[in-house]
């Protein structure tokens, strides 16, 4: 693309972005996303679904730019409780306990704690330019897709989420399949019939994606972490000199740079993500190493990459939702739901029909990831503090929240019944060892994906074939096929494994 | 024969039941043609496809050594449900005050570790911040108090 027209887009983007209102969104995401990311047991996916109904009440891109913010804010807050408790705070900053916290025990939780700021920064800025360079092009060739093609994509996307969950491949195989079972509740949009509705009035519109959210990811969650009465080995020694000395910085430029470039790559891939990220970039440090015992001793280098790695994955996730409207992770759908709440369908059209919206998330990226490193460094201590609040009490409170959320919706108690069933129901896969979110993806793309099958089966004139004649719908076929095969694969299967566990 | 993983079990037998359960209640829903798939074709792939995925984590489970069910919560998870359920039961009749003293006493009583002097003034606080937030800040319709006192001539302004 050019850079004439990239410097346009990009400032068409200051424009909207840094308009008063949208700044101030920008920091409340932020904020908002450190707290849950610094507090353990409370995960971005749970807040965007919380918030939601509150950012009905906000113009589309301030609500956007806020639950954007929530996501990376939430990477920058997992560090901290990281480094400092040797929890993680966020599931995608497990790795970085490893040698965060050996640092933190040896006096260095300052160094520590501004490295993986400064590098999570950085790999921000690099990926958000990638997104402003990488969305025209693949917005140009999505605008090209069939509707066939568009099926054989989610089919990709969904085999991606299926991969690259931990745990049984089958389970989050059937996790899938449920959801999407899940999504057909309600009236059939294109015959009128209803389907599994029980003849119960509030099921003719289908189940919320709310709800279930907020009840597999918020209620679930809840009912789990009451149970493990949990300790917090909280280095309360004061963090005393965030200064990184000179060969702090010197050993952290490269495993910045790999942990932005690799944790750019993997957070495109649909299914992948910060957490996948962060482990792999762990994972590439230690081996490349000429030292990969000193690993887990308190290495600057395990907690610049993993870092990098996260934001970077966090932020270059958003491309495949923005180009082709396909969520890559629950919190990526959790963006659609935000986008769809406002009437915006996501997809291609969204880049041409609104810039001012497309462009200003963008560049509000850059701000939110500015405004984290300045605003946390000095808030540390804060952030420290709110892990003071026992979680007996942020149970209540999550709890409130969740049920007034959905209440606010559409006023109905009915559908605050709908969050209890989830929750439970979502206990209950935690207990089964299944993973939600590949049930969450499912649910999202189920509906879509039949929209599709029914489009393309019209324009085929019932040609079932044409998914497999027309070259992308067949190249996409074909990739999941593959993938799918190469996890059943044992090698594959069971480096999987041990990366995933580790991960956990 | 012994069966080996109680997750992977429990897991297949949910997934088939549910898969069956879809099949029949979704018996009558049409097929329609190739060229216009009906309302009936997705429901049946899909539970199909969740009653073999169930079949096969079932077989896994017969052969191979997997976790098993481990202890499962009631306490938290009768009473966090129960909470959500009273929340939802009683916000529309009795106003948020009925309702989140509910919702939140509930949960309250779903953990050993609640401290009850300690609650009750969280319970305050938060009771504060829902309605100055939801009800004043936000302008959500919800009513404050019962009806019964809200229309009391002094219960006027928590309408």
């Amino acid at each position: 693309m050019e850079i004439g027209t990239l410097f346009a887009n990009l400032a068409l983007g200051v424009s909207v972005a840094i308009s008063p209102q949208n700044i101030l969104w920008c920091l409340a995401g932020a904020v908002i996303g450190t707290a849950v990311g610094v507090l353990p047991g409370l995960g971005p996916v749970a807040t965007m679904a919380l918030l939601l109904p509150v950012t009905y009440l906000l113009p589309p891109e301030g609500a956007l730019i806020m639950l954007a913010g929530i996501y990376y804010g939430a990477q920058y807050g997992g560090s901290t409780t990281a480094i400092l408790v040797n929890l993680p705070g966020e599931s995608s900053s497990v790795v970085t306990c490893l040698d965060g916290h050996q640092m933190a025990r040896q006096g260095r939780a300052g160094p520590a704690l501004a490295i993986a700021a400064l590098g999570s920064f950085f790999a921000g800025c690099v990926a958000t330019l990638a997104i402003a360079v990488a969305a025209p092009p693949l917005t140009a060739l999505a605008q090209q897709f069939r509707p066939e093609d568009y099926f054989s994509l989610m089919v990709l996307g969904l085999v991606f989420a299926v991969v690259l969950a931990s745990g049984s491949v089958l389970k989050a195989i059937g996790m899938v399949f449920l959801g999407m079972l899940l999504g057909l509740v309600g009236t059939d949009v294109n015959t009128g019939n209803t389907r599994y509705t029980f003849g119960i009035g509030d099921l003719f519109d289908g189940i919320g994606f709310v709800p279930v959210a907020m009840g597999v990811f918020g209620i679930a969650e809840i009912i789990a972490n009451l149970t493990s009465g949990e300790r917090r080995d909280l280095m309360s020694s004061r963090v005393t000199g965030l200064m990184p000395t000179r060969d702090d910085i010197r050993r952290s430029v490269a495993p910045v740079l790999r942990g932005t470039f690799l944790g750019g790559l993997l957070g495109i891939l649909p299914g992948g993500g910060a957490v996948l990220a962060s482990f792999s970039a762990y994972t590439l440090e230690k081996r490349i190493s000429p030292t990969p015992a000193k690993f887990g001793t308190g290495m600057i280098e395990g907690v610049a990459a993993p870092e990098s790695a996260n934001n970077a994955a966090a932020q270059t996730s958003f491309i495949p939702m923005l180009t082709l409207g396909i969520p890559s992770n629950a919190v990526m759908a959790m963006m659609i739901g935000g986008m769809m709440i406002h009437g915006i369908v996501p997809g291609p059209q969204v880049m041409e029909q609104r810039p001012g919206l497309f462009w200003g998330m963008i560049v509000s990226m850059w701000i939110g990831n500015l405004m984290l490193v300045v605003l946390n460094l000095p808030l540390i201590g804060l952030w420290v503090r709110l892990l003071l609040v026992p979680y007996r009490l942020l149970a209540i409170a999550i709890l409130f929240f969740c049920c007034i959320g959905v209440y606010s919706l559409n006023n109905s108690g009915n559908e605050v019944l709908i969050i209890g069933a989830f929750g439970l129901f979502g206990y209950l896969l935690m207990k089964l060892g299944c993973e939600p979110a590949p049930l969450l993806l499912g649910f999202l793309l189920g509906p879509m994906m039949e929209v599709y099958m029914r489009r393309a089966m019209l324009l085929s004139r019932g040609d079932a074939w044409v998914f497999l004649t027309r070259p992308l719908s067949l190249a996409f076929l074909l990739a999941a096929a593959l993938l799918l095969l190469l996890v059943v694969a044992p090698t594959v299967r069971r480096m999987r494994e041990t990366a995933l566990r580790e991960a956990d | 024969m012994r069966l080996k993983s109680g997750q992977d079990l429990a897991t297949g037998l949910l997934f088939i039941a549910i898969g069956v359960a879809a099949l029949l209640i979704g018996a009558d829903y049409p097929l329609g043609t190739a060229q216009r798939p009906g309302t009936g074709v997705l429901p049946r792939i899909l539970a199909w496809c969740l009653i073999g995925t169930g079949a096969l984590v079932w077989l896994k489970a017969l052969l191979t050594d997997g976790p098993r069910i481990g202890g499962v919560a009631w306490r938290p998870a009768i009473m966090v449900t129960l909470a959500v359920a009273a929340f939802a039961l009683t916000i529309d009749r009795f106003g948020l005050v009925v309702a989140m003293l509910a919702a939140m006493t509930l949960t309250a009583l779903g953990t050993p570790e609640t401290r009850w002097r300690e609650y009750f003034l969280f319970a305050a606080i938060m009771l504060a911040i829902g309605i100055g937030l939801f009800r004043y800040g936000l302008g959500m319709p919800i009513s404050v108090l019962p009806r019964e006192i809200a229309d009391l001539p002094w219960g006027l302004p928590w309408r």
